[in-house]
């Protein structure tokens, strides 16, 4: 049973160790830990992380969050998950989470019915499962954003808002993945999962963090379950 | 298989009729012929301008003159037609100017190329890691030199976003020299052809410093190394430095690089990198005093 799920942004930034000697954006780091947190409160006895990547594909957990690979000569530890995934593994570690996990790639092109399908089947993961989406809104979000202006990211993560806001998981399954993926916006996949996990089921949302400071729509919030 | 495919046992750099020594530690000064690039924002977007830096740059010192009509970063679309009109008529200028003075064009694109090097350029500087493939053709149809270069996977004009590799220099080292193996394969000289680890194309911050401080591990592939770190942003986020303040941070650089052995050095600041230059030569002992008077009297 889906206990509890959460929606939070994946930029490596993120990961205080990749930040130098000044951490970037405590505000989002905070609201990060917030939602993680409040993830924990329900009590899973696992929780999933799931984010896009490669493949759609469940993933060997290989221990510590491995980020070398963003920031050679750091002295940090390699490790090959996919960025979303790691992101969302360094987080929990960071408030001390040492239960069990279960991490989840999800394609970039994974259809939209698919994300659902795996949303839709974690619940039978383990009695208590809470869901950790790990992906963002648009990357274009002005001439500074990592893919540069594009006129269309600014409706494209208004609905988004719209639809976390409003407990409306199921608008996240009309998000065009071919849209998405133009706008560089890689949560697609996982707020499809997400959706899938709690179709049917009444939700309400707490959005902690919703803004775009480097040209990239960060969204923080979480899913509380209003099952009778 | 890597001594097979470098450059000239003597280590001559050939750029058309151009030759340099191994020991020679070369400037490239970029000449922008576009409105709105990184740095200079136009400056020389006017061709009166544009040669006036050329007179300037090359009475202070540089090797290598490099012309470019499309900016790095994303915006506006310049399109191939456009790209020409900006840069090849002003390669034919300075070809006649200064005929002892080897020209770089800046494109990534082979139909630009083919009109630069018609117009005169000796090398096509391709920061983009040969995405047009056709590249190496040209410079082969015209005994041009070609910059074999690390962008990741990056599309040409595209920013980094949350790129990783399991180790950057490998990576360098195994893009480049498959597509310097790929120039040669079509054609261009094996002594002009030069690699380019491309600091911040396809790289974060922590990417291009590593490439930086392992430099010598490129170099060591025999081939010619270019770097182009000239107040680019690595710099600006390794010292939290806007883009005019750069200058100190950048030679800085570039002493380091040309240290391990880097011999083109792509640079806005032409009079101070060729002092930078020189004196690691000197140190070097590739370069005599220019005058040793001192204690000798």
């Amino acid at each position: 049973m889906i206990v509890a799920a959460a929606f939070c942004p994946a930029p490596p930034l993120l990961a205080t160790p990749l930040n130098g000697a000044v951490p970037v954006l405590p505000e989002l780091r905070a609201a990060c830990r917030e939602v993680a947190a409040e993830l924990l409160a329900a009590e899973p006895e696992l929780v999933v992380v799931t984010g896009s990547g490669e493949n759609t594909t469940r993933l060997a957990d290989a221990g510590p969050a491995g980020l070398a690979s963003f920031a050679p000569g750091a002295g940090l530890s390699p490790g090959g998950l996919p960025s979303s995934v790691l992101i969302g593994c360094w987080l929990l570690e960071e408030i001390g989470y040492l239960g069990g996990r279960m991490l989840m790639s999800v394609a970039c092109a994974e259809p939209v019915a698919s994300c659902a399908r795996i949303g839709a089947g974690l619940a039978d993961e383990a009695r208590r499962v809470a869901l950790l989406a790990m992906g963002d809104g648009s990357a274009c979000r002005g001439p500074k954003a990592p893919g540069y202006f594009d006129q269309r990211s600014l409706a494209f993560d208004a609905e988004v808002e719209r639809a976390v806001r409003a407990g409306d998981l199921e608008a996240l399954l009309r998000v065009d993945p071919e849209l998405a993926s133009s706008l560089l916006a890689t949560g697609r996949p996982a707020w499809q999962v997400l959706a899938g996990a709690l179709a049917g089921v009444p939700v309400e949302t707490h959005v902690r963090y919703c803004d775009d400071p480097f040209g990239v729509a960060y969204l923080a919030a979480s899913v509380r379950l209003r099952r009778p | 298989m890597r001594a097979m495919l470098s450059a000239d046992r003597s280590g001559t750099l050939r750029l058309r009729e151009h030759l340099f020594g191994p020991e020679r530690l070369l400037v490239m000064a970029i000449v922008n012929r576009t409105p709105d690039s990184f740095y200079d924002a136009g400056l020389t977007w006017d061709e009166p301008a544009a040669m006036e830096r050329v007179h300037q740059v090359v009475a202070a010192g540089a090797d290598i003159v490099d012309i470019g009509g499309v900016p790095a970063a994303p915006g506006l679309d310049v399109d191939v037609a456009e790209e020409v009109r900006r840069t090849a008529s002003f390669i034919a200028a300075v070809r006649s100017a200064y005929p002892g003075v080897a020209i770089s064009a800046d494109t990534w694109r082979h139909e630009v190329a083919r009109e630069a090097c018609a117009a005169g350029a000796d090398l096509i500087n391709d920061s983009w890691g040969g995405w047009d493939a056709k590249l190496p053709d040209v410079a082969a149809e015209f005994g041009a030199g070609l910059v074999c270069a690390h962008a990741g996977s990056q599309r040409p004009r595209t920013r980094p976003f949350r790129v990783r590799y399991e180790d950057v220099v490998q990576d360098v080292l195994d893009k480049t020299l498959r597509l310097a193996a790929r120039a040669v394969q079509a054609g261009v000289d094996p002594a002009s052809v030069i690699i380019d680890a491309a600091h911040d194309f396809g790289k974060n911050t922590w990417h291009s410093l590593e490439v930086t401080r392992r430099l010598g591990e490129i170099t060591a592939s025999g081939w010619p190394v270019l770097v182009s770190v000239s107040r680019k942003d690595f710099i600006g986020e390794a010292l939290d430095l806007p883009i005019h303040d750069r200058l100190s941070a950048t030679l800085a650089t570039t002493s380091v690089c040309a240290w391990q052995g880097a011999r083109v050095f792509r640079a806005h600041d032409v009079v101070q990198t060729r002092h930078v230059l020189d004196m690691v030569s000197a140190i070097r002992g590739d370069r005599p005093p220019a005058r040793a008077v001192r204690g000798m009297t």
